[in-house]
């Protein structure tokens, strides 16, 4: 009898994953995320197209990038340009949307986000002029290309913030200098780095264009792009393994750094 | 009148209150006061319910009260004739809001820093108000960890942190099955009665449990021509029910003229 049940239950489970809303345990989730890559992976090794490499001659190349053509040197110019235009993004854009608590910023805030709609193909002439171009042009480019969201997004959070959570800390008698404090600057951290994670994600998918406009510095842009000239398929496939992979380990670590700061922003999460 | 009891000074006095919002009369000249309630050989502080339909001006009117809006008109006074600003009257708000990235405990240490207590002096009001709350065993838990009831505990204790005359609960009986009611009904009395000249106000439209609490009731509501509501809310009726022998006891809610005035309340409650 409780063989049956349970046998009943596994196969309720089984179908379960194709109903819409149903929820899943973190072991099928799992079992799922492996079945995707599995496919994903057997597309690519049945692939009938010649330009695509296999995952062998990739792996190789990826090899022979790594030992013979300085890719961890070429990966650690990038990571720290990405990693600086993101720390002056960070305060930029924060600073600028907690401004928006202050009327007489609000449309210097707005004029900043507005900056969005420009595009950076057009900035690369006078941030060139401003920067002198090289390590700073590249900083500048990236940090515009995401500050202008960053802001954007925090903004729109700051002024959605419940007036009752402002309410309540006057209520308490908090000054309204604490009350940013507490509301409007650790009240949205998580958001904050929610944001942070997903502009991370734009600068690092900004990252071969940036470093496209100055290679004298190298770094895994420049790298692809001169692979890319002479026709390697194998290692620009292996450098677009590697931007791939250091994107989706960036993406983890600032997840990991929110659910670290913000434990209870986990807490109004409802798995579906 | 119960034996014993008697009234004494104001303890809130509130004279033509009136209001205005983008031209709609939303107060006109609101006036009541709320007298210090005395019982022989025991400490009683008020219980007062402010009635009155959806829509009608209640929270406008706490607001005003908590020192959160100014009124356009009339003033809201103390008992030693004092101003009441923001901060120095309690507000429990309808959502119960609380720092969600601050634990329970940490909330009520936060509320003590901003009253000026020493952090020793907050460290032992709290814990002292976690185990009247019967919430220790939350201490650690954020608000996205509580249940609605939990929470309002949680949210009144923050009020009380640092000692003050005046708590005002909005709509505290909303959402509550009969058992959690009971207990909410409960708290409302112990905290009242924690000092001679405590007041807690609740603003509800709940008559049958803001009669089961209190000892004065304000009936808030417009007067109607025509068939039509005329803008603008004022007190309507002033129920005395520690006059009317209807409150302190034990079983009051049973009793045939406690429930003829509830019928009496609902009939008025509809022409407001």
């Amino acid at each position: 009898m409780a063989t049956k049940l349970a046998r009943r239950r596994s196969k309720a489970a089984a179908f379960g994953v194709f109903n819409p809303n149903h929820v899943v345990g973190g072991r099928v989730a799992g079992l799922i995320v492996a079945f995707w890559t599995a496919i994903a992976l057997l597309l690519w090794i049945a692939s009938p197209w010649k330009t695509l490499p296999t995952p062998p001659e990739v792996i190789h190349a990826l090899h022979d990038l790594w030992w013979n053509d300085g890719l961890g040197p070429e990966l650690f110019t990038t990571l720290k340009l990405i990693f600086h235009a993101t720390l002056i993004t960070t305060v930029l854009a924060l600073g600028l949307a907690y401004l928006t608590v202050v009327p007489a910023m609000r449309p210097l805030v707005q004029a900043a986000s507005k900056l969005r709609f420009l595009g950076i193909t057009g900035l690369v002439f006078p941030l060139t002029l401003l920067t002198g171009g090289g390590y700073a042009l590249k900083v500048a480019l990236l940090t515009f290309g995401m500050a202008s969201f960053f802001v954007t997004s925090m903004a729109e959070t700051v002024l959605e913030i419940p007036r009752s959570e402002f309410d309540h800390m006057r209520v308490l008698g908090a000054s309204e200098l604490l009350i940013v404090w507490e509301v409007v600057v650790r009240g949205t951290l998580d958001r904050a780095l929610e944001v942070l994670r997903q502009n991370v994600a734009i600068g690092w998918s900004m990252i071969t264009m940036v470093e496209g406009i100055s290679r004298a510095e190298g770094g895994i842009g420049a790298l692809i792009l001169n692979e890319n000239k002479h026709f390697r398929l194998e290692d620009v496939y292996a450098l677009l393994l590697v931007i791939l992979l250091v994107g989706l380990g960036i993406d983890a670590l600032v997840g990991l750094l929110r659910a670290v700061l913000c434990p209870h922003a986990r807490l109004g999460k409802v798995r579906r | 009148m119960i034996p014993g009891a008697s009234v004494g000074e104001v303890v809130l006095d509130v004279k033509e209150v009136g209001l205005t919002l983008e031209e709609h009369l939303i107060l006109d000249g609101v006036t009541f006061q709320v007298k210090d309630r005395i019982r022989e050989g025991i400490t009683t502080g008020q219980v007062v319910a402010l009635l009155g339909p959806s829509g009608v001006g209640k929270t406008r009117l706490l607001r005003i009260i908590a020192g959160l809006d100014a009124p356009d008109s009339g003033t809201v006074r103390g008992l030693q004739g004092e101003e009441l600003p923001a901060g120095t009257v309690g507000v429990v708000f309808q959502d119960y809001p609380l720092l969600r990235h601050r634990t329970v405990e940490s909330n009520l240490l936060l509320a003590g820093s901003i009253g000026g207590l020493s952090a020793a002096r907050s460290e032992a009001r709290t814990q002292e108000l976690l185990k009247t709350f019967g919430m220790e065993d939350r201490a650690g838990f954020y608000p996205g960890q509580l249940s609605g009831g939990q929470k309002q505990r949680v949210a009144i204790a923050q009020q009380l942190v640092v000692p003050r005359r005046f708590l005002l609960l909005d709509e505290p009986f909303s959402g509550l099955d009969p058992a959690a009611l009971e207990d909410v009904s409960k708290l409302i009395c112990e905290v009242a009665n924690l000092d001679e000249f405590n007041t807690v106000m609740i603003v509800t439209h709940d008559i049958r449990a803001a009669m089961a609490v209190s000892d004065t009731l304000y009936m808030l509501g417009r007067a109607s021509k025509n068939g039509k509501h005329v803008p603008g809310a004022k007190i309507v009726g002033e129920y005395d029910l520690v006059d009317r022998g209807l409150a302190w006891q034990k079983g009051i809610m049973e009793r045939p003229d406690f429930v003829a005035l509830e019928h009496e309340l609902r009939g008025l409650f509809r022409t407001l």
